[in-house]
């Protein structure tokens, strides 16, 4: 029986998402693991790295990811309680903060186990289990706390880890040739990104001992090419109105295409995304009930309100279709692969890092994508740890007003520290938003009457 | 025909107020009643108060809008709107000829920009923290021990522009006390306080666009020295409100008129500006009555 008091949903999420579960979770555990498999692990941060490790037969884990998945299960807390008593503070990225404290929590579990102390609050801590890493890699584009981020983490763990940085130069778009996917600046960079990762991968060899296989990395890069352009093809049919699936649906599906294993099953996965999103165009099926607004979304998300802000904007008829995270990030560009020479594809698109261009790039891509859905105002999360998102928004939204009439909103949360959120400023601002969008609808109206 | 009555509450984050108004647009009952956060108790006092003095009851009402951050917790309410929309309605009711309205709650302020029909065409907001808002003012009163009312005049009369570096409400007590334990006199720094808050306000102006003419409401509204360095800062007069901190509940009452009349904002914006355009005809003729210039007059 329903209660009287259960009110229905108006999200109506992709199903293929759920059925995704299961890989996330399988490759966590598989990863928290590795060590009772003698197997290798590389902790890596920013660019998705993970088929140049998957080729070399190493674990990795992403320490963004693995803070982004604390912060959705709520169980991020005590992670960042051990980075502040370490001194980190509540404003450094709450990504960084976590992973830290998670190194310190792993870090002190490994110490217990080996001095035979089994602490049961220990082991079911979740932020506590990472396997110990046998080398550091860090890629990381636009962000100086993220640059610095496994340096960090190398010195908790008491300088015994041998790390690698690829350097990822910030595309500033500022010479008279320079464009997206395009001049001499984004050529060059090109170039010495590809650079660095054949050194990355003399790094790896002479670390395990073995020779890279480059086979293995271009079967990969086949199945990413693929699942890529089907997670494109999927994307653009939210163009149609309205829309079957939502920014949210994107979200929940990033894990796989940004750190999951390449292999058929993710081609799998994004196809099966495809066909639901066809079967409910041909059925008429909405991701969200009554679709009345269709907005963009910049910001990265903040992944302990993913639930509540899926809701909060379906409950306003609100659609959020793109993103700047979900739709410029994550091998958005798959025809830069070349399955059968991948490095310098693979070294573009750690260079197109939403956080890594100049204004000119993001209003171009950003203009494009509101253009191409058709929608009518940005809703603009101000992550507070974030500076490298939010740095260009106030710009990015002066100028859309300015040069495409399209209104936009700001609210303050985080990647992962839910105490920067503030419902009722989000709902406050929306309501105004939707209210002036109103006002423009009814004026343009009776202007073509 | 008898007479409709229409109300608007706006249950803000210090303050409640509700407007009565009837079907022709005159207010017949307003009332504001402080509390200390968004209540129940106060809102019901407000409506209360405003029937009261319309000689009303709650079931002569036909419709009641919401506005304000406990919008959602006004009793009996058609529906809510937020408060851009309601002070943008009530201001453009009074003030036909606005095109900028800036707002100065007790929480937070607000910068609405208006079409030439009275229609909301931007907004800006401040950040979550209280900065430049009515908070920030009691912030300044306690610091200089005196009353709220007190601070305004005793800012007018200073007359040196002090360093005031922060705004933030909670760091500027502490840096007020500093200026005034390095010998600083009280009516120099609430004029520096009141510069200071006078400048802010002009980021939010310029995320807008500055036009012209400008309405204040809210209640710092009725803080003369807040409105001279606000006019200042912004080189031009702002057009006040008799009452402005009743703006909003004033607009969110004319929305429930529209809104129960069936007449749509736009409808209701031509149909105003037709009449205006004849009342503006009329004051023209000799021993004829003035033009609206306060909410009473409103028709």
């Amino acid at each position: 029986m329903t209660s009287a008091a259960t009110k229905p949903s108006s999200v109506n999420r992709l199903k293929s998402n759920d059925a995704g579960r299961h890989m996330i979770s399988d490759y966590w555990e598989r990863i928290f693991t590795a060590n009772e498999r003698n197997a290798s692990v590389v902790w890596y941060n920013g660019a998705a790295l993970n088929p140049i490790f998957q080729a070399a037969g190493l674990e990795w884990a992403h320490g963004e990811a693995f803070a982004a998945r604390l912060s959705a299960q709520k169980l991020e807390k005590s992670a960042q309680l051990a980075a502040q008593e370490y001194g980190y503070v509540g404003e450094l990225c709450s990504y960084a903060r976590t992973h830290l404290g998670t190194a310190l929590l792993a870090k002190q579990a490994r110490e217990k186990f080996e001095n035979g102390i089994v602490d049961e609050a220990d082991r079911d801590e979740l932020a506590s289990r990472l396997p110990m890493p046998n080398f550091i890699v860090n890629s990381y584009a636009g962000c100086s706390t993220g640059q610095q981020w496994d340096e960090l983490t190398m010195r908790v763990l008491g300088k015994e880890v041998p790390i690698f940085n690829v350097s990822l130069p910030f595309l500033w778009s500022n010479r008279a040739d320079a464009g997206y996917l395009q001049g001499q600046e984004w050529e060059e960079a090109s170039d010495y990104v590809a650079d660095q990762l054949h050194k990355l991968i003399e790094f790896i060899e002479f670390h395990t001992k073995r020779p890279f296989d480059w086979e293995a990395l271009r079967e990969g890069m086949h199945y990413i090419k693929q699942a890529a352009e089907i997670r494109r093809d999927a994307m653009a049919m939210c163009r149609s109105k309205p829309t079957p699936a939502t920014f949210w649906d994107w979200i929940a599906s990033v894990a796989h295409i940004n750190f999951l294993p390449a292999g058929p099953e993710l081609v799998t996965y994004f196809s099966n995304i495809r066909e639901e999103i066809v079967g409910r165009l041909a059925r008429g099926e909405t991701a969200i009930k009554d679709e009345k607004y269709r907005l963009y979304f910049d910001g990265i998300m903040n992944w302990n309100k993913l639930g509540t802000l899926a809701r909060v904007f379906a409950e306003h008829k609100v659609a959020i279709v793109a993103g700047r995270y979900t739709h410029n990030a994550f091998w958005q560009e798959p025809h830069l692969i070349d399955t059968d020479d991948p490095i310098r594809g693979m070294a573009q698109h750690y260079l197109l890092c939403p956080t890594n261009h100049g204004f000119k790039t993001i209003k171009h891509f950003t203009e494009h994508d509101c253009d191409y859905y058709g929608l009518d105002g940005i809703v603009f999360h101000s992550t507070r740890t974030c500076r490298a998102f939010t740095g260009p928004q106030q710009m990015l939204a002066r100028a859309m007003q300015k040069d495409h009439g399209l209104p936009s909103i700001f609210f303050e949360g985080d990647v992962a520290d839910e105490s920067f959120y503030k419902g009722e400023l989000l709902e406050s601002r929306l309501e105004a938003m939707l209210e002036t969008i109103d006002v423009r609808r009814s004026r343009d109206l009776i202007a073509s009457a | 025909m008898a007479t409709s009555n229409f109300m608007g509450v706006d249950l803000g984050s210090t303050t409640a107020k509700a407007v009565v108004i009837t079907s022709d647009g005159v207010v017949t009952g307003g009332q504001i009643v402080q509390m200390g956060a968004v209540s129940r108790k106060g809102v019901e006092k407000a409506i209360q108060g405003a029937l009261t003095m319309a000689g009303l009851t709650e079931q002569d009402l036909s419709y009641t809008i919401g506005t304000g951050y406990g919008r959602r917790l006004v009793p009996g309410v058609g529906r809510t709107f937020t408060e851009i929309t309601c002070h943008a309605r009530g201001v453009a009711a009074l003030f036909p000829e606005a095109r900028l309205v800036i707002d100065v709650g007790g929480q937070d302020s607000k910068v609405i920009a208006l079409d030439d029909q009275g229609l909301v065409d931007r907004f800006a907001l401040n950040d979550r923290c209280a900065s430049g808002t009515g908070r920030f003012y009691e912030v300044l009163a306690r610091a200089l021990e005196c009353e709220i009312g007190e601070v305004g005049p005793l800012a007018m009369q200073g007359t040196k522009d002090l360093d005031v570096s922060t705004m933030c409400a909670t760091f500027a007590e502490t840096e007020i006390i500093s200026l005034l334990a390095g010998g600083a006199e009280p009516a120099d720094v609430a004029a520096s306080v009141h510069r200071a808050i006078a400048h802010r306000a002009l980021g939010l102006v310029a995320q807008v666009g500055k036009r012209s003419p400008i309405v204040m409401t809210g209640g710092v509204a009725k803080n003369s020295a807040a409105v001279h360095f606000l006019e200042q800062e912004l080189h031009q007069t702002l057009q006040i409100p008799e009452d402005p901190q009743i703006m909003g509940a004033f607009g969110a009452a004319l929305l429930a008129m529209e809104l129960s009349t069936g007449r749509t904002l736009m409808q209701l914006n031509t149909e105003r500006l037709t009449q205006l355009e004849l009342e503006v005809e009329a004051a023209m003729q000799p021993n004829n009555r003035p033009l609206p210039n306060c909410m009473k007059c409103y028709s």
